[in-house]
């Protein structure tokens, strides 16, 4: 008997705070916003993505990509905030509010919008290449026939491995997809993969800081990087798009571009 | 991708998820016992030894191990990462559930009365035989609860072998999902990995029956 008393006091209990925990989620939306309070844009990139978008050595986030929505969160007056995805689930992250965009080199893929998402003007030509060691002799990606190659789980390289270059995955001995890019390049380092296939930009900066890699000259893929947006926020992305156009009438836009000397000014599509 | 593909797909990566689970178990069963008879050791340098030894394995996460292991060897002594990524995985579990396993041992091994040595003593058993016969069995059976539990987790662990890029069944429905654009996978997996514990704990529920006989 008592231990059915108790049990009902707590039953009870949980009900209750249950309930006003809900209320309090209800209240809290009922209060108006004040209207000079500024919007808050958050930015989803992948925090391992250099030099488009990478924790700094102040500890901050850097990158191109950062730094151009920096600017436009500026010339709108909105609150700028970044937020690190986790790569291979970033849409699902944006549905979820817990971004307002992904931009980070993301590839425009036809899925993407057949899935309804609001995707931008692309801004970059990118291409997809492999990366190996200087010292590897290998000129060309039939060079690689047998040999293993890295690539990041979740990137447009993945895709086109499982797609459009499905002939090339199969010629390769065995294809290890790895969660960041820095680890691929630690297993290309640490010799337990042959290659890493990878974006242009992504590659030009890792060859730039590092010695005794080499990136084959064959373009694998060409593609483009836009920002997306989550379905239904058309004005948004106008609104971002239309910033961008004007960053690029003032200068600002090619000022923040030659900060990045490992980005190629011929693959940014707004300066040409 | 119909779910049968998606079905069959994972259940390539299973294969390595298994390597991970037996294997793991083949080796840090027995280390587990060899680091819990150390900590028991009258030898303070022994026994402090594997108390650090446990304390560290247990105090890091799994996936700092996994990588201190895999690729560790490479920027300390610039021995090349392993292609066969088997190899590094299987050392990191092994070493950290040996950890955990000597614990077990440990407060199974304490939990015998005194009696029972001093009994052994008395009708003539040497210490390793009052060990092998008469402590080990009935430690076994006291902490086959406490074991099944530790083998759940070692279930459900395998897939953070991930963080090297070893492509067990988690890593391939995480591939699939992205390419799908679809939760399937991940549905998929929480059933697979649902079996897996369920045979698992009716493995060692007909074991804890056997042992039954040295209840005391």
């Amino acid at each position: 008997m008592k231990k059915r008393v108790i049990a009902l006091i707590l039953a009870a209990l949980i009900a209750s705070l249950t309930f006003s925990l809900a209320g309090c989620g209800k209240s809290g939306v009922d209060v108006p916003v004040p209207a000079e309070k500024a919007k808050v844009f958050t930015m989803g990139i992948d925090p391992e993505y250099p030099p488009f978008s990478y924790l700094g050595d102040d500890g901050e986030y850097t990158g191109f990509d950062v730094d151009v929505c920096k600017a436009v969160c500026d010339y709108l007056g909105w609150e700028f905030k970044v937020f690190g995805v986790n790569w291979d689930q970033k849409l699902v992250q944006l549905d979820s509010n817990e971004c307002d965009c992904v931009w980070s080199c993301m590839t425009i893929l036809d899925s993407m919008k057949e899935a309804g998402y609001i995707i931008s003007r692309p801004y970059f030509d990118n291409e997809q290449v492999l990366l190996v060691k200087a010292d590897s002799g290998f000129k060309s990606s039939a060079d690689l026939a047998g040999k293993d190659v890295a690539v990041q789980l979740g990137t447009s390289g993945e895709s086109l491995l499982n797609e459009d270059l499905k002939d090339l995955a199969d010629s390769f001995g065995k294809v290890v997809t790895c969660d960041s890019f820095l680890k691929c390049f630690t297993e290309l380092e640490g010799n337990a993969v042959d290659a890493v296939f990878v974006d242009r930009p992504v590659a030009d900066s890792y060859v730039a800081e590092h010695e005794g890699f080499v990136i084959i000259d064959e373009d694998l893929g060409a593609e483009q990087y836009g920002i997306a947006f989550r379905s239904g926020d058309e004005e948004l992305c106008s609104q971002v798009e239309g910033a961008i156009d004007a960053l690029v009438a003032d200068g600002t836009y090619a000022q923040i571009a030659a900060k990045y000397t490992d980005i190629d000014e011929g693959n940014l599509i707004f300066l040409k | 991708m119909t779910l049968i593909n998606i079905i069959i797909k994972m259940s390539e990566g299973l294969e390595k998820t298994c390597a991970i689970f037996f294997l793991t178990l083949l080796f840090a069963i027995p280390l587990g016992m060899i680091v819990a008879l150390l900590r028991g050791s009258k030898f303070k340098i022994i026994s402090s030894i594997a108390r650090v030894y446990i304390s560290v394995l247990r105090g890091t996460p799994l996936m700092l191990q996994l990588i201190a292991v895999t690729y560790g060897p490479y920027y300390l002594f610039g021995i090349s990462v392993s292609r066969n990524k088997l190899i590094p995985v299987v050392i990191a579990f092994t070493i950290n559930y040996a950890a955990y396993f000597a614990e077990i041992y440990r407060s199974g091994i304490d939990s015998m009365p005194v009696g029972q040595y001093e009994a052994a003593q008395v009708l003539g058993y040497t210490k390793t035989q009052t060990f092998f016969k008469i402590i080990l069995p009935q430690v076994i059976r006291r902490i086959l609860p406490s074991l099944t539990n530790e083998i759940v987790t070692l279930v459900k662990d395998t897939s953070m072998a991930f963080t090297v890029s070893y492509q067990e069944m988690f890593t391939i429905g995480k591939q699939i999902a992205n390419s799908q654009t679809s939760f399937v996978p991940f549905v998929v997996a929480g059933v697979f990995y649902y079996v897996f514990n369920a045979i698992v704990g009716f493995v060692m529920g007909r074991v804890e029956k056997k042992m039954s006989y040295y209840k005391i």
